[in-house]
């Protein structure tokens, strides 16, 4: 399971929103696509995944605030189930 | 060349797997915001640390760059209270307040990591003079990265160094890269060693990925300055394997040659096949080693995250000698 999240950079990561999502849950996923797109003060900020498998749960909606490190959703692998 | 006995050999392995798995740790937490200003991860780089501070003397003072995890870690100081540092807890070596650029302990002979680049070699020249006029049989130790070889302060010392020849150590902690620039394509004259040669040190070129060597070269090195013959300099060849700071995914090299430096030349790879040859440990036992330092890393960050955030209390603590009498 990887966890898709939002990366602490910089020490001026306070305002992250996200933008869009670009897979919804249950979507197959491969490796290297785009999750989401993140807003920072400084710049916008695409999220791919590193390996292939199923979307799980969205677990923020497009304009909410994200505090930086917190995940936005998991890719399963094959057999995993999401907590 | 000769390979130490079991036990140092094993030390020296072990020692190359904490700072890997440490660094690899901690930058997955840096990204998620467990560690304050974020930090600089020194894989790839185990070799010449390991190999450097494995020739000291316990006593003998080094003076770090803002990349100095793995000196640090090499230098004696637990995974533990690093990691308490990178937390910016209390347990941490500077009491939380340094983080990842500022691990040291000036009693334990390390005199800092800092955010100057080039600052190291100039602040190891100075120990170096205080050793001299002591007359301390102990020497001291500069890292500088590639970068930190074009500013002007390390000249500056280094011909310090050689005109009073002082117990001086220079190691270019060669990673080829200042951020996104390449090192052969700012270094004039093309050989670091024939600059510092040109001041009238001993010089060399090594290879930076092979412990044994840079082992070698400190181990001489150490032997000139006990003797009185002055400083040396050792440009170390090496490679970051991750990006400049926690997060960074530059564009100014390939994957294919992050990939080539990892896969043909890792330091610890190496050096497990040289352990091996020498029937100093099994495969099963190499296991073991690295399932004992995962177990240690992960004590670490336990600790760590554990830990009490320094007391506001304590705020103007070690901000002066004391003879200022600042009080809150
Ligand atoms: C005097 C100074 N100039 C610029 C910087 C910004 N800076 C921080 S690290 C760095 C690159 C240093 O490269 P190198 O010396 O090769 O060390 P490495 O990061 O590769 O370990 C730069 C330019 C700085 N911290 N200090
Ligand atoms: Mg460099």
């Amino acid at each position: 399971m990887e966890e898709i999240f939002v990366p602490a950079l910089g020490m001026a990561m306070d305002n992250v929103v996200l933008l869009e999502w670009l897979k919804q849950p249950g979507d197959q996923v491969n490796a290297g696509d785009i999750i989401a797109v993140i807003e920072t003060d400084k710049t916008t900020l695409e999220l791919t995944s590193e390996t292939s498998g199923v979307l799980g749960k969205h677990k923020y909606a497009v304009e909410d605030e994200v505090p930086a490190g917190d995940t936005l959703c998991v890719v399963l692998a094959p057999g995993e189930v999401e907590a | 060349m000769s390979i130490p006995d079991k036990a140092t050999s094993l030390a020296l392995l072990r020692e190359m797997m904490v700072i890997r798995d440490f660094e690899e740790t901690a930058d997955k937490l840096s990204l998620r915001g467990k560690v304050s200003g974020g930090m600089h991860n020194s894989s790839g780089q185990e070799a010449v640390a390991v190999g450097v501070l494995s020739a000291l003397d316990k006593f003998d003072v080094i003076a770090s760059t803002h990349r100095s995890h793995h000196h640090t870690l090499a230098k004696g100081f637990t995974p533990r209270e690093i990691m308490a540092e990178l937390f910016t807890r209390a347990t941490g070596i500077s009491g939380g307040r340094g983080a990842s650029m500022h691990l040291g302990d000036v009693e334990r002979g390390h005199f800092g990591g800092n955010g100057i680049v080039g600052a190291g070699v100039g602040i190891a020249m100075g120990a170096a003079l205080g050793i001299q006029q002591k007359g301390d049989k102990k020497v001291s130790v500069g890292f500088v990265g590639d970068g930190g070889m074009n500013t002007g302060r390390t000249w500056e010392a280094i011909n310090m160094a050689v005109i009073w020849k002082l117990p001086l150590i220079v190691i270019v902690d060669n990673n080829q890269y200042a951020v996104e620039t390449f090192v052969g394509r700012v270094t004039g004259g093309g050989d670091l060693a024939k600059r510092a040669e040109g001041f009238g040190m001993k010089a060399f070129n090594i290879d930076g990925m092979d412990v044994l060597e840079v082992r070698k070269y400190t181990s001489e090195a150490r032997a000139r300055a006990l003797a009185g013959e002055g400083p040396t300099f050792i440009n170390a060849l090496t490679y970051r394997y991750y990006g400049h700071n926690v997060g960074e995914k530059g564009q100014y090299r390939t994957l294919e040659e992050i990939e080539q430096w990892r896969t043909t030349k890792d330091p610890i790879d190496r050096f497990i096949k040289v352990v091996l040859d020498a029937g100093y440990a099994s495969q099963a036992e190499v296991d073991e080693l690295r399932a004992s330092v995962r177990a240690e890393i992960e004590d670490a960050v336990a600790f760590a995250d554990s830990s009490p955030e320094p007391d506001v209390s304590t705020i103007y603590d070690d901000v002066d000698s004391g003879m200022l009498g600042v009080q809150l």
